[in-house]
């Protein structure tokens, strides 16, 4: 007879391992499926909802439980409720189904959310809705991936989307200040990198030694730096840049005619 | 087509005083449409075994499964009593969600048929029609309706139904005579609020006075239905009978010989006859006689169902059919269903068309008798008195009240509506017996368009989808129309002057034209001034309806309801069409119901936008409900954020734990809520709320403390975001040294909103609070304020427009002034509750503290975000460059890199400037959340009117949704309740369509945007003592409100939610799929 027919057969149901190595020794505890993520974030406080059992084991699947010398040799206590605290707080687990699932969703909405303010129809200069771009995003098969920041990806996603729907990033609304000397000199560097300039404007100074050219542009935000860096550099310090609004867009109703 | 040929048709049209424009109206399931297959059948249009069963007016597929009317068609009918008459027939939907169809359907009709169900009396709808007849001044006429089910389901004795059909003819005119009352008190409480002009006015306003004086003496007899007036008609639809009362009296009249003049006056009523002296007696009822109305009519109608439906008795129908004259052919007789033969002989002894069609051709007016105050009424729009119309106009209304088909009357028709109609059923493209020269004209034809399909095929394909986008223009139209099955609209109008013709060009005028400001002297054959809401154009065709089909005609003579072809461009859903543009659009339709839902739709792919738009211009075109469809948002539709976020003044004892410590008579209070803000290094608080925090480069300390605004500020600042925005632009001017010029009127304003503001903002704390203030936010204009309260500093005030003249010395602005500002625009944006904005909360700023100050203190801004203000510019050029080396060697972690030259502060944690904004940021929501947070929800008025009988559901309906009643009156005259609550935005969702649903149709709701209301319960609250464990158990999540909110919100928005993924850890399913 085999060792290995069903009936003989145990399997761990219910149950991830959360593994440490400490002191040249592993370290495994015994816990329920779903919940040591939670515990990590705070949102569950019972400890007993946590873990099956409070003993610490050397194999959680043979059952080889830790002996006492080496738990106090390692963690320097023998209060094995703390050191199952520490091994849950620090150890290595393998992430369960619902636990990435939530994650990745949350993530999801969360980079459809970064899109969705960021970016409007560039026909209506109207944002689109969070569920559209959501929708948008399953179209073009986007994957989150759990380990790049979700400003990231929605910069990345922004990109992609832009070859399936309309969209676009929402301008900025920026006016300088130049002295004149550098302006000219500066506006063809600039120009490239704006969109549309909105007013231009020659100034005169109180004491008529300056000129001033004054101009509302739109620019993508991408550039901004870019922006920043020139102006900042060319006219030493003595051009301003400032940020009208963040983001350029329509609101309020429209009738249809 | 029936017996009627349309030559017979278009000769009726032009006898105006023949023609009988109507509409059936009533309640849901009551038999308009069923009445309507009736009158049909009359004509032969369809048969009348098929009558009632058909439903011939419900031509679409949706309503034939349904089984209700959803939009109103015209039928258009012949009639001949000695006269012939034409009559225009409309048929109305009565669901509540239609009733806009009802509205436009009553305005193009002299007269209205109310169809009232025997057994159900008077329902909501009912009231709705008869207040709708009302508004237009139209006549209507009463036809009770399944009088069968009294006796087949009810089971009534003819004296048990005598009284049940008084009942309901009192209800009936209760409802009339309520609407006349509430007529007469309105116009009372207006003559009442201009009581010295009503002397001036004309003669009518005086009748009016008379009316105020008392309300009996006015004679409003002529409204009311009673049968011995002939304006009621009783009838069973289904089985195809119907009588007045003049009929059974010129029958008695004969049998029983009685004058037919007293039978009619004691038919209905109290009367009896008295068999041995064969005259009629007043006091049936205190004599225990039969009333004559039982005794002559419903007893026959009894006997005849008695013996025809219940008993089944052959001999005796044979013996009925016999002495009534009928002639019922032998497969009736012998049919299974009973109902079969009951119809073929009741049709035949009281058909229902003659009944109704001969009460419509007596009683209601022919278009000629249109009446001048109805003309008044619809020529002036809005609140414009009819005599303030120019001079032109008001000829016009003889033309109107003439209603003359001469050729040189005016036209005048009115749209009311456009209707889409598939382009098969346009009388041009239907199939007709084809002569021998046009099938080969067609063969032509398609081999060429064969020919050039094949070769545009490839072009085609690119060329569609932007054919897509465009309106079609007329001729586009046309020629699309012939290749897909397009959508074709129709205008259903009437013309109330002149004759329509085909080819003619007319001026089409928007609801919101103008004849006042037409320029003098200029007619249809004129170039068409540019004048707003006017358009003119030639009439393509013009339609005769016949319910589902559509007939041609050449010209429509005055008094008729018609279809305009090829108008879609010119008219959005309802129009004026003249040749005298002199002409007043008429005044709007009267809608009972009024857009409450508010729907966001966007495509389910987002590259349909395009398509999505074209689609909703379609229909809202083609509902007349008008404003809900106008209001679609095209793209993205911003929702009402339902949330702000705010802080609160600590409460002295927490709320929760007094009204515990009351129910139990044990205060164990204790606050143990320190630890619930975990606050990350670098952050210290004070035990008062204030937050000190440091930028990463260790170069600068802010120190911030939130304090919550009083309410009144709040409202103030939501309420003068205009000045706000002003101010800030000026003060942007000034930096730049430029001056804004500001009318005198504005800084009035700017002056008086400042005194408001330090007039609320009393007290010790607030001192000199206005002056200091230093910016507004969000978005510089928001209802939240940036306090200056750094010692030593000065800063030019916000109020800087109002001191112009005092150009005192100048206040210097710091450094970095401007990073300050941005990061609290940025902290107000999002609050850390749920990212929404925040809303009434003052940060002050208390420290600022900036190591590199001492260098750049008097040194003007040389960074990104701020100004180089002062005219003292070219001496700042120097003394940078000085500076500058100051500061990188007074700046331990700043390397000497190229970048420094520029004057920026560059090191490894970006842009100083940047670091000082985010900074500033994470301040202002540290010192946030060291308050106690609460959501604000936005909240609606809302303004339902009910009957009394629902208001029940209605308050339940309420308070499930967390809504309060603010206030309940009753209307006066009318036995509605109007209703005021408050309900939270959030819960908004539904609400309209669950009071409806729950009150069927009795009661409606209006949603208004009103204020913001702080949510009272705190979302981070949990139980801390053992009493709130008990009584809200462990995880208080049952009781707290905020907190769901605030966990929808962040849900919806992808963030964080602190909530666990599986709630039991042993109650999960550990099964896996291939195991």
């Amino acid at each position: 007879m085999s060792i290995f027919t069903p009936t003989n057969q145990i399997r761990l149901t219910n149950v991830a391992v959360v593994r440490m190595k400490k002191g040249g020794k592993r370290f495994e505890i015994a816990c329920y499926k779903n919940k040591v993520m939670s515990w990590r974030s705070g949102a569950e406080k019972d400890l007993d909802e946590v873990l099956q059992t409070n003993t610490v084991f050397v194999n959680v699947s043979k059952g080889q439980v830790a002996k006492k010398d080496d738990l106090s040799s390692a963690f320097g206590t023998e209060d094995l409720t703390e050191i199952c605290k520490q091994i849950l707080a620090k150890g290595e687990l393998q992430v369960s189904d619902r636990e990435r699932q939530s994650q990745l969703e949350q993530m999801f909405r969360d980079i459809a959310t970064i899109v969705a303010e960021k970016c409007v129809n560039p026909e209506t200069k109207r944002p689109y809705t969070v569920s559209l771009i959501e929708r948008a995003m399953k179209d073009i098969h986007f994957s989150v991936k759990a380990n790049k920041s979700t400003k990231q990806q929605a910069l990345e996603v922004i990109k992609q989307l832009q070859q399936s729907i309309q969209i676009q990033r929402a301008h900025m609304r920026l006016r300088f200040v130049l002295p004149a000397r550098d302006g000219k000199r500066l506006k063809e560097k600039l120009r490239p990198l704006i969109k549309t300039v909105e007013n231009e404007d020659f100034d005169e100074q109180l004491e008529m030694v300056y000129l001033f050219i004054v101009q509302v542009c739109l620019i993508d935000p991408g550039c901004f730096r870019d922006i920043d860096e020139l102006i900042r550099c060319e006219t030493k310090g003595k051009g301003t840049l400032e940020v009208l609004s963040l983001k350029d867009v329509e609101e309020g109703d429209e009738k249809l005619e | 087509m029936g017996h009627t040929s349309l030559e017979k048709i278009i000769a009726l049209q032009k006898k105006t005083p023949h023609i009988r424009n109507l509409c059936i109206l009533a309640h849901v399931d009551h038999g308009k449409t069923t009445l309507a297959d009736c009158l049909v059948a009359s004509n032969g249009i369809i048969s009348s075994r098929l009558a009632g069963k058909l439903r011939y007016l419900d031509s679409r597929e949706d309503e034939q499964i349904r089984g209700i009317t959803m939009k109103s068609s015209a039928i258009s009918l012949h009639y001949t009593t000695g006269n012939e008459y034409l009559i225009n027939l409309i048929d109305s939907p009565g669901h509540v969600d239609f009733s806009s169809e009802v509205s436009t359907a009553v305005r193009l009709c002299d007269g209205a048929i109310v169809v009232v169900d025997a057994v159900e009396g008077v329902c909501p709808q009912t009231q709705v029609v008869l207040r709708q007849a009302w508004l237009e001044n139209i006549r209507p006429v009463l036809v009770i309706n399944k009088i069968d089910r009294l006796i087949v389901e009810l089971k009534l004795t003819s004296q048990e139904a005598y009284t049940h059909l008084q009942k309901i003819l009192e209800q009936v005119n209760a409802v009339t005579g309520s609407l006349f009352t509430s007529k007469v008190l309105e116009e009372r409480a207006e003559k009442d609020a201009e009581a010295q002009s009503s002397c001036t006015e004309n003669g009518s306003g005086d009748q009016v006075y008379d009316w105020s004086a008392g309300l009996e003496e006015t004679d409003d007899s002529d409204l009311y239905f009673s049968p011995d007036r002939g304006n009621v008609v009783f009838a069973s639809a289904i089985d195809g009978w119907g009588f007045s009362i003049h009929q059974f009296a010129e029958m008695y009249s004969q049998k029983m010989g009685i004058r037919s003049s007293v039978l009619l006056k004691t038919l209905w009523g109290d009367f009896y006859l008295n068999a041995k002296a064969k005259k009629i007696m007043k006091g049936a009822q205190s004599k225990g006689k039969k009333p004559l109305f039982v005794q002559l009519v419903l007893d026959n109608i009894w006997s005849m169902y008695d013996a025809v439906v219940t008993r089944r008795d052959k001999e005796k129908v044979e013996k009925m059919v016999t002495s009534l004259g009928l002639k019922v052919m032998s497969r009736d007789l012998r049919h299974s269903d009973p109902k079969v033969l009951l119809s073929a002989i009741c049709s035949q002894w009281l058909p229902v068309s003659q009944a109704v069609l001969s009460m419509v051709c007596e009683k209601l007016p022919s278009p000629a008798e249109i009446s001048a105050e109805r003309v008044e009424k619809l020529m002036s729009v809005g609140a414009r008195r009819f005599d303030s119309l120019p001079e032109q106009t008001q000829e016009l209304k003889k033309a109107f009240l003439d209603c003359s088909a001469d050729e040189t009357a005016p036209v005048i028709v009115f749209v009311s509506k456009m209707f889409a109609v598939d382009s098969k059923a346009l009388p041009q493209n239907k199939q007709r017996p084809l002569t021998q020269e046009e099938i080969a004209q067609r063969r032509e034809q398609a081999r060429q368009r064969h020919a050039e399909r094949q070769a545009a095929n490839q072009s085609a394909e690119t060329l569609k989808g932007t054919e897509l986008n465009m309106l079609p223009t007329a001729l586009s139209v046309k020629t699309a129309v012939e290749e897909d099955n397009k959508e074709h609209f129709v205008a259903f109008a009437r013309v109330y002057s002149g004759v329509l013709r085909k080819g003619q060009k007319v001026f089409v005028l928007g609801p919101k034209y103008d004849p006042s400001l037409l320029p003098e002297g200029c007619s249809a054959a004129d170039v068409l001034p540019s004048v707003p809401h006017m358009a003119c154009c030639t009439v393509d065709s013009l339609y005769l309806l016949m319910g589902r089909e559509l007939e041609e005609l050449d010209e429509v003579p005055t008094g008729n309801v018609l279809g305009i072809g090829g108008m879609e461009e010119f008219i959005l859903k309802s129009a004026t069409i003249s040749t005298s543009p002199s002409c007043p659009p008429f005044t709007p339709l009267n809608f009972e119901a009024t857009p409450i839902v508010r729907v966001a739709v966007e495509p389910k792919h987002p590259s349909e936008m395009p398509k999505l738009v074209r689609g909703m211009r379609l229909l809202n075109q083609a509902d007349p409900c008008a404003e809900v469809f106008a209001k679609i948002e095209i793209s993205a539709s911003k929702p009402i954020i339902p949330f702000r976020e705010t802080v609160i003044r600590p409460p002295k004892v927490d709320m929760v734990n007094e009204d515990m410590g009351k129910q139990q008579k044990v205060a164990v209070i204790h606050q143990v809520k320190e630890e619930q803000t975990k606050y990350p290094e670098g952050v210290q608080v004070d035990s008062t709320g204030l937050v000190t925090l440091t930028t990463p480069n260790k170069m600068a300390t802010v120190g911030v403390r939130a304090i919550p605004l009083p309410e009144e500020v709040t409202r103030l600042l939501e309420d003068n975001v205009e000045l706000i925005r002003t101010m800030e632009q000026f003060s942007l001017f000034v930096w730049e040294d430029k001056t804004l010029d500001i009318n005198q009127k504005i800084l009035e304003n700017i002056q008086e909103f400042k005194v408001k503001l330090e007039s609320n903002l009393q007290g010790r704390k607030w001192r000199g609070a206005v002056e200091r203030i230093w910016a507004f936010g969000p978005r510089r204009c928001g209802p939240n304020i940036l306090l200056n309260s750094v010692e030593g500093y000065r800063r030019p005030s916000v109020w800087q427009c109002l001191e112009r003249e005092k150009e005192t010395e100048k206040a210097e602005i710091r450094d970095f002034d401007n990073s300050i500002a941005s990061g609290f625009q940025l902290a107000t944006l999002s609050g850390p509750m749920c990212e929404e904005l925040l809303m009434g909360v003052c940060f002050s700023v208390e420290t600022w503290d900036m190591k590199l100050s001492a260098p750049l203190a008097q040194q003007d801004s040389i960074d990104e975000d701020s100004r180089a203000a002062e005219p003292n510019i070219d001496n700042q050029n120097e003394s940078s460059d000085t500076h500058e080396t100051n500061t990188s060697s007074a700046s331990s972690n700043r390397s000497r890199s190229g970048a420094e030259a520029a004057g920026s502060s560059v090191d490894c944690y970006g842009p100083f400037s940047g670091q000082l904004i985010a900074a500033m940021k994470e301040a202002c929501r540290y010192a946030f959340q060291a308050k106690p947070q609460r959501l604000m929800a936005a909240m609606y008025t809302c303004e339902i009117m009910a009957t009394a009988e629902v208001l029940g559901r209605v308050y339940a309906v309420l308070s499930k949704r967390e809504g309060r009643v603010l206030q309940e009156e009753m209307k006066e005259g009318t036995d509605m309740f109007i209703i005021k609550a408050v309900l939270p935005v959030a819960e908004s969702f539904g609400f309209a369509d669950e009071i409806r649903k729950r009150t069927s149709g009795l009661a409606s709701p209006q949603l208004v945007f009103s204020h913001w209301e702080v949510i009272s319960s705190d979302p981070f609250w949990v139980p801390t003592t053992e009493e709130e464990y008990l009584h809200f158990g462990e995880k208080a999540d049952s009781s707290n409100q905020a907190l769901k909110y605030m966990n929808a919100v962040r849900r919806r928005k992808g963030l964080y939610v602190e909530e666990k993924i599986v709630e039991h850890a042993e109650k999960q399913r550990t099964l896996s799929k291939n195991k």
